[in-house]
């Protein structure tokens, strides 16, 4: 049987291979993933697509976390300090409703509740980054201003702010309450609103001779509307504690989704390197058998004598 | 009755004989590299016998040429797996080209052109934007995501685009190398017919089945053998050409912005895309591979910017405005209703004031961030060929490396094919050095032995002219 005589080319087809091998192997080590083009491993590919998009929105939501964080803070520590100014409101007011203070005392305590009540606007139109915080989605103008008070009519503190409240949505749909529009907080129906009894007593007691019964149910209701701050001020911390939950959740599954990810398509690097020191063995003897074959005189032509 | 006589002329017949096979081998030796070149045997020939009286005397051997060691079903066999290499290694070299555009990124960094990091952050950006609707860096974070997303779409469709065009040349190329071997295997038609309408026309032949095989990587053919020893060759498909003398030019003209064949009036394209050989190759990326890419990154630029710009043009932006039909706000250029063709290349960032996003719902304030919420959720909604944009964006490349994937195995066995019918083919047809020298040393035997059996003959004669006087002759 005759064989074909250009062998020496197969072979030389088969050191090729050999080296398109080491080639794609040493792409694999010098850039640690084993998945270097989508041929590879198309599945792979695909899935790695969605794995690095899971992994980029928990990234992106550490980051925003921060900055709503310290929102949410702000808002807190603001909701604190007016509880304070209120309970001391409310025993000014009580001091005032025992009846042994005289009327220039009284006209005094009046003017120290409007001194709260100014400071518990200011503290309603607290800024984050210029953003007032309790002014719903009108978050650029203060949202709080009282009118002055005449004789004859208290002063009233209006509300010019949006009455909706932000939400941040995260990747698995939860919502979490970004902020409490204004109005909610302080200027809630009857007398749940904070502003409404700190304007009505401060009319009390503008006179130094207050109606004690109208007074007393007024002081009520600042109580009333103190608590309800604070049940107010409850949403707020509620919501600092869902961020800091879903913070740890989301820094978990990146961690997971990570290694998922390097499981995926990372080079298994002592398998890699066994199969290059592989592929570089048969490569030295595809190479030493050529120039064996090559050097050693082969062809029956060499062994004929002429002569 | 045989003489002296008879005995010279069958041995002179013998050295000339041996001296004739001795130049086909010398000839095949001379042409052991010569591509195309078919291994000859010498043909020998018992000459007809004598026949004088009673007796019947042999009269020795002639040469009467040479025979091409040569297969005719094995040579087509060969051509045929080499269309089909020649088509899968041409196609798998442009899907190369495609799915580098497309190369996945590892780790948690982001590499840059990677289609699927920038839809992710470009709807980030909008759930960033939630935690602070007013704040400037952020509005100016979606700008800019925005750009990279369709700067790298956009990018990766003109890339589409320029290597379609360079196939389009490289068409243009294969239809002159066509015509210029359907010509030269007319002219060798003519010559064989001519010269060898019987039998194996020999080094003629070695040069058309050279260049049907060069045809074979160009383009897929069948071959017709006609009478007189003639060949017509047509595409796989029928189209004619090459009737035995004469060939058919192959033409090329734009159709559609792409560069077709046709032969005469008749637009051929689509018989040869499937017909294999290099054309077929050519053929297949331009006109499947390459498009279904395009149509993807289409789909994705189409509809994302659609959706983006039409919940953005109902919010309100940071200056109060809620987008009208007149004036829209507009954060990509958008595409005319329905024309998803070429959207991919044409996406970019139209808006250039980051105040302009409109993270609010219309009529709740500037700070409110419910459209941004909107907007950030359209990442996870169905707007990209019933899928969400990541999905689509993960099937397409799992789809294109499934597509590149396959034909790699396909060529992959081709080839392999093609080298064992190649190793079938050299073991018969290519010029074996040991068997030639085999041949050489018998040949010198057998002109010696005859030489000296001529010698022989000589002193005999001249013992029979002497008649015993031994001074005569010598």
């Amino acid at each position: 049987m005759r064989v074909d005589p250009t062998y020496i080319t197969n072979l030389v087809g088969s050191l090729d291979q050999t080296q398109a091998t080491e080639q794609q192997l040493s792409e694999e080590l010098s850039s640690g993933t084993s998945v270097t083009s989508l041929s590879q491993n198309p599945v792979a590919a695909g899935e790695n697509v969605l794995l690095l998009s899971q992994i980029q929105q928990e990234d992106s939501f550490t980051q925003s976390s921060n900055l709503v964080t310290g929102q949410l803070q702000v808002a807190d520590s603001s909701l604190g300090s007016v509880v304070s100014e209120l309970t001391q409101a409310v025993s000014l007011a009580t001091s005032a409703n025992n009846g042994t203070l005289n009327a220039s005392d009284v006209q005094s305590i009046g003017n120290q509740i409007s001194g709260i009540l100014n400071e518990v606007q200011s503290l309603a139109n607290t800024t984050f980054e210029g953003q007032y915080i309790f002014g719903g989605g009108q978050s650029s103008t203060p949202p709080f201003s009282t009118s002055v008070a005449t004789a004859t009519s208290p002063a009233v503190t209006t509300y010019n702010g949006g009455a909706t409240a932000n939400y941040l949505q995260l990747s698995n749909g939860q919502k979490i309450q970004l902020n409490v529009p204004g109005s909610q907080i302080f200027l809630g129906s009857g007398v749940n609103s904070v502003f409404g009894t700190l304007n009505a007593l401060v009319a009390d007691y503008s006179s130094g001779t207050p109606n004690v019964g109208q007074a007393v149910s007024d002081t009520e209701s600042l109580n009333t509307a103190l608590n309800y701050v604070s049940q107010q001020r409850v949403t707020i911390d509620n919501s600092i504690n869902q961020v800091s939950a879903a913070t740890t959740s989301a820094t978990q599954e990146q961690t997971q989704l990570t290694s998922a990810q390097n499981d995926l398509i990372q080079a298994d690097i002592p398998t890699v390197s066994t199969q290059l020191s592989l592929t570089e063995t048969q490569q030295t003897a595809l190479e030493d058998m050529i120039a064996q074959l090559e050097s050693s005189s082969n062809d029956l032509f060499d062994k004929l004598q002429v002569g | 009755m045989g003489t002296i006589n008879t005995s010279m002329s069958i041995m002179s017949g013998a050295l000339e004989a041996d001296q004739e096979a001795l130049s086909v081998v010398a000839n095949n030796v001379a042409n052991v590299n010569t591509p195309g070149y078919t291994d000859e045997v010498p043909d020998w020939e018992e000459n007809p016998p004598i026949t004088v009286g009673t007796s019947s005397i042999g009269d020795g051997v002639s040469e009467t040429g040479s025979t091409s060691q040569r297969d005719r079903v094995l040579e087509e066999r060969l051509d045929q797996q080499q269309q089909l290499a020649a088509a899968s290694g041409t196609r798998l070299s442009a899907l190369n080209q495609v799915q580098a555009l497309f190369t996945p990124s590892s780790g948690a960094s982001t590499s840059a052109g990677d289609i699927g990091s920038d839809i992710t952050s470009f709807f980030n950006s909008f759930s960033s934007l939630e935690s602070d609707p007013t704040n400037d860096a952020l509005r100016e974070e979606v700008l800019s995501s925005a750009s990279t997303l369709a700067g790298d779409i956009s990018g990766a469709a003109s890339s589409l685009n320029q290597q379609s065009a360079a196939l389009n040349q490289e068409v243009v190329g294969a239809a002159s190398q066509v015509n210029t071997l359907t010509s030269a295997i007319a002219q060798l038609n003519l010559q064989i017919q001519s010269t060898s309408p019987n039998a194996d026309a020999g080094t003629l032949e070695d040069q058309r089945q050279e260049d049907i095989s060069q045809l074979s990587q160009l383009v897929g053919v069948n071959q017709v053998t006609t009478e007189n020893n003639g060949l017509s060759i047509t595409t796989t498909s029928g189209q004619l050409l090459v009737s035995e003398g004469s060939n058919f030019q192959l033409t090329t003209g734009t159709v559609n912005g792409n560069t077709d064949f046709f032969l005469g009036t008749t637009d051929i394209t689509s018989q040869l895309a499937t017909g294999g050989g290099q054309v077929g190759g050519y053929l297949t990326a331009r006109n499947t591979d390459i498009p279904n890419a395009l149509n993807s990154l289409n789909a994705l630029a189409y509809n994302i910017s659609t959706s983006v710009n039409a919940q953005n043009n109902v919010g309100t932006d940071l200056n109060g405005v809620t987008g009208t039909v007149a004036s829209p706000l507009y954060i990509f250029n958008e595409p005319a209703a329905g024309a998803v063709a070429g959207s991919a290349v044409a996406m970019t960032v139209t808006m250039t004031d980051p105040s302009e996003i409109a993270a609010a719902a219309a009529g709740n304030g500037t700070g409110d961030n419910s459209n941004a919420v909107l907007m950030a959720n359209l990442g996870n909604q169905a707007i990209v060929g019933g899928d969400t944009p990541i999905n689509y964006y993960s099937n397409f490349v799992s789809n294109l490396g499934s597509t590149v994937s396959s034909v790699q195995t396909e060529n992959t066995a081709q080839n392999a094919s093609v080298t064992q019918l190649q190793t079938q083919n050299n073991a018969l047809s290519s010029v074996n050095l040991n068997d030639e020298a085999a041949a050489m040393s018998t040949l010198e035997s057998s002109y010696q032995a005859a030489a000296q059996f001529f010698t022989a003959l000589n002193t005999l004669m001249a013992s029979a002219l002497n008649l015993g006087e031994e001074a005569t002759v010598s």
